[in-house]
């Protein structure tokens, strides 16, 4: 099974050479029984990973101990899910999916585009090819998954029992389908470059790709941080760490492109700076790729054995010299139509909405490479820490919150006087007032204040318009429901995109509360003690030390009263010894109780015990951090109610079908 | 219009100069030195004042843990040793030989006091997200 599995990698490379070299020359030739070729090229690849990865997983499951990937990455004793799910625990894996995602993606757009921009596909189906050329060549002759080991074991080393965790098994797969995903509107970026093809054709066939990519990094992003939340223990859910900020940085500069391209489409306007923003992005996502990968930059996490860091770091030097080389080339082409006529107004509002994310990118940028640069230029090693993440990107993170009131409601070209006094006067006036009577009420942390007085704002603009639209459609006799509900279906992206805002002031209030108002304790109890921490006590019940199959647990039980000294719940707080020696590097957990409502979350570590009857405690009261959870199923909500196809697009599809469908029967009649 | 793109270059200039200006105060207040064990000792005294992180590995039997949760152990790079004290969260794979981070100041009786310890992943395991850690928050 495994020798399958090589074949059809290095089968895959050599097909992917191939569908690079057939779809570059067949576009300069045009010479269609070459772009054909190579499109079914794309969709053997496809076919020969699938293979790959399904016999990668068959060697999983059958625990292959012949293979250093499965050796290294399972154990006997592993469940079925986790033993799948150990496919991307390791770096050879990882790079496989990266690939089988890539040629899934491939095959998609080529689906798709069939009889669509039939100039510009050779071009992206060749960039596409490229790309996964080089991450197949990377899996079948540098980090190969199925390595031979020359004695074969009897026991596998297990998963690392922090990756044994749902959120886990989800989180890495759904932040490789963005990155992936953000090659599809760069090779269409490359493919107007080349093809010189340079109106928005290239935005419009790529758009719902990029939002697929923006939502998958988005997505993946919580779901990390809420896997941090649950298994790291320390109380957080973000730490400004190398590999959280290696996602988070594509993720902004793509929302930043997500914005642009609405004024190249609506204006013809900042056609090289939607360039350059895809071609950052996604030189963005293959450095996250890299940086996750190799450790360079993280010094939590070293891996000494990584040999691929100089091919992607040569990888992404040819990619930003041949894009940038292909940008310099058609400046012309990429002339604005249109130019700025005032600063109020919402192409402007668009313009800074992208540099302030471009700058809180950049700044992260900085922050992660720090050590790196600090190292060459002055031979020291310096870092920098949360602390300057912090306090670069709250203010920029207010100033976005403010835009994305702004941006939606200000009128195009120039905004009189009645535009904004019409949109923005009363959410204003809500939205200062919010903060007042939150100042009133005691909160003293000016962010805070500034962040939901501003969330305030945003979610009024956002329910007048749903108000508007709705009673527009109310007026003409239907039911207040019914009426949004056709509202939002029938302009799906526009009210979909006030979904995904709804999302995100979601988030930022959860942030906001979360961080400004956490409060910690940590104690020493005996049995039957009890503790107080922010209008709630905990009675320290006892402990139980019991044992399963894999491993040995030692579990504190607190009870938890209300401030009215009424029993709310029961917490249970445990530190786990796996019994598998092949764990024995990571051999012991600390499982972490949490009570979790939309007020707070009661946060408790079992730090320490000292037998039966005492044990030690660190408390945390997190204020609303389920909003976060629940701002990014409405986020997801919103991008599926802007990507799901609408009516008219079915109607465009089959028009074209239907356009080139009839001259060939009409000519047969004749 | 030339009045309408002066105010444009305004804008855009003071995003800039906010960004350059949090940026750099940013870097100046929050930086800190990463050092080797050995490299720490070399400093002495002027790394006194200074905010640092220290990484070495944890010198086996060194390891005390007080009853009201205090740790004290010794970091090593093989030649030269230091006294660490912490108090926090124990990383859970924290241990004899492990690989640890520490965040402090080092002070002037030879013993570091670190506010935040980290430990690295030991192994090939290389999670897709970060791994173990302890912080003081």
């Amino acid at each position: 099974m495994a020798d399958t599995g090589s074949i059809c990698v290095f089968l895959a490379f050599v097909i992917s050479v191939y569908t690079l070299i057939a779809s570059i020359f067949g576009g300069k030739t045009r010479r269609s029984e070459f772009i054909k070729s190579a499109e079914n090229g794309a969709i053997a690849v496809c076919f020969l990973l699938t293979i790959a990865s399904a016999s990668l997983i068959y060697a999983l499951l059958t625990r292959d101990f012949s293979l250093k990937y499965v050796a290294l990455n399972t154990s006997r004793d592993l469940s079925t899910i986790y033993t799948i799910t150990a496919f991307w625990a390791g770096q050879a894996g990882s790079l496989l999916l990266w690939s089988w995602i890539l040629s899934i993606y491939m095959t998609l757009v080529v689906v798709q585009n069939r009889r669509k921009s039939r100039e510009l596909m050779p071009y992206v189906i060749g960039t596409l090819a490229a790309i996964s050329s080089f991450f197949i060549y990377i899996v079948g002759f540098v980090e190969s998954p199925f390595e031979r080991l020359t004695n074969v074991v009897d026991d596998g080393r297990g998963l690392n029992p922090l990756l044994q965790n749902p959120y886990m098994a989800i989180h890495p797969l759904c932040l490789y389908m963005g990155y992936v995903g953000v090659s599809v509107p760069f090779a269409f970026g490359m493919g107007a470059l080349i093809s010189g093809r340079l109106g928005d054709e290239w935005i419009r066939n790529s758009r719902k790709w990029t939002i697929l990519a923006w939502t998958f990094l988005g997505a993946g992003l919580l779901l990390g941080a809420r896997w941090a939340y649950l298994e790291l223990g320390w109380g957080g859910y973000w730490a400004w760490d190398p590999v959280e900020n290696a996602a988070l940085m594509p993720w902004l500069t793509g929302t930043a492109f997500l914005h642009s391209v609405m004024v190249q489409e609506k204006k013809g306007m900042l056609k090289k700076w939607n360039m350059s923003l895809i071609i950052i992005t996604f030189f963005l996502a293959v450095l996250g790729t890299f940086i996750t990968r190799s450790g360079i930059i993280s010094s939590v996490h070293s891996f000494s054995q990584s040999d691929i860091g100089s091919y992607f770091l040569s990888f992404i030097g040819l990619i930003l010299v041949f894009s940038f080389g292909m940008f310099i080339l058609r400046l012309d082409g990429l002339k604005s139509e249109n130019r700025f006529d005032s600063i109020l107004s919402r192409e402007s509002a668009f313009l800074f909405n992208n540099l302030v994310f471009l700058g809180a990118a950049f700044s992260v940028f900085l922050g992660t490479i720090f050590p790196i640069v600090s190292e060459a230029v002055r031979g020291e090693k310096i870092l920098v820490g949360p602390p300057y993440f912090n306090r670069v990107n709250v203010p920029m993170g207010l100033i976005l919150i403010l835009l994305m009131g702004v941006g939606p409601l200000i009128s195009w070209r120039r905004a009189s006087k009645e535009n904004l006094m019409k949109n923005f006067l009363y959410p204003g006036i809500l939205g200062v007032l919010t903060a007042v009577v939150l100042l009133f009420l005691g909160i003293r942390e000016v962010a805070a204040l500034i962040s939901f007085g501003l969330c305030a704002f945003v979610g009024a603009t956002i329910f007048t318009e749903f108000y508007r639209g709705a009673r527009v459609r109310a007026k003409r006799g239907e039911y207040y429901l019914v009426a949004l509900l056709h509202l939002i279906s029938r302009n799906r992206r526009r009210y979909g995109g006030y979904i995904v805002h709804i999302g995100v002031i979601l988030i930022v209030i959860g942030i906001t509360a979360s961080s400004a108002f956490v409060v910690q304790k940590e104690a020493t109890l005996n049995r039957g003690e009890v503790m107080r921490i922010g209008g709630y006590s905990l009675r320290f019940d006892g402990i139980r030390q019991y044992t399963d199959n894999a491993k040995d647990i030692t579990a504190a039980t607190l009870t938890l009263y209300n401030s009215e000294n009424k029993p709310i719940g029961v917490l249970t707080s445990e530190k786990v010894l796996y019994k598998y020696e092949g764990n024995r590097e990571i051999d012991n957990q600390t499982e972490v109780a949490l009570r979790s409502t939309f007020r707070d979350d009661i946060y408790v570590i079992f730090t320490n015990f000292y037998g039966k009857g005492r044990a030690s405690f660190r408390v945390l009261i997190n204020p609303m951090v389920s909003w976060i959870w629940a701002g990014g199923l409405v986020l997801v909500l919103g991008a599926l109610v802007i990507m799901w196809p609408s009516a008219s697009e079915r109607k465009e599809e089959s028009a074209v079908r239907y356009n080139v469908k009839i001259p060939e029967q009409s000519g047969a009649k004749v | 219009m030339i009045r309408g793109k002066i105010k444009f270059i305004l804008a855009i200039g003071i995003i800039a100069t906010t960004l350059t200006y949090l940026v750099y105060g940013g870097v100046r207040d929050t930086m800190v030195y990463y050092l080797t064990v050995g490299e720490l000792k070399s400093r002495v005294p002027s790394i006194y004042k200074d905010k640092v992180r220290v990484s070495g590995t944890v010198v086996p039997g060194s390891i005390r843990r007080g009853i009201d949760g205090s740790l004290e152990f010794k970091i090593t790079d093989g030649k030269q040793a230091i006294d660490v004290q912490y108090r926090g969260i124990v990383p859970d794979i924290f241990r004899d030989n492990v690989e640890a981070v520490v965040e402090g100041l080092y002070t002037p009786e030879n013993v570091f006091q670190a506010r935040v310890l980290l430990a690295k992943c030991p192994t090939k395991y290389d999670p897709a997200n970060q791994s173990n850690k302890g912080k003081n928050t």
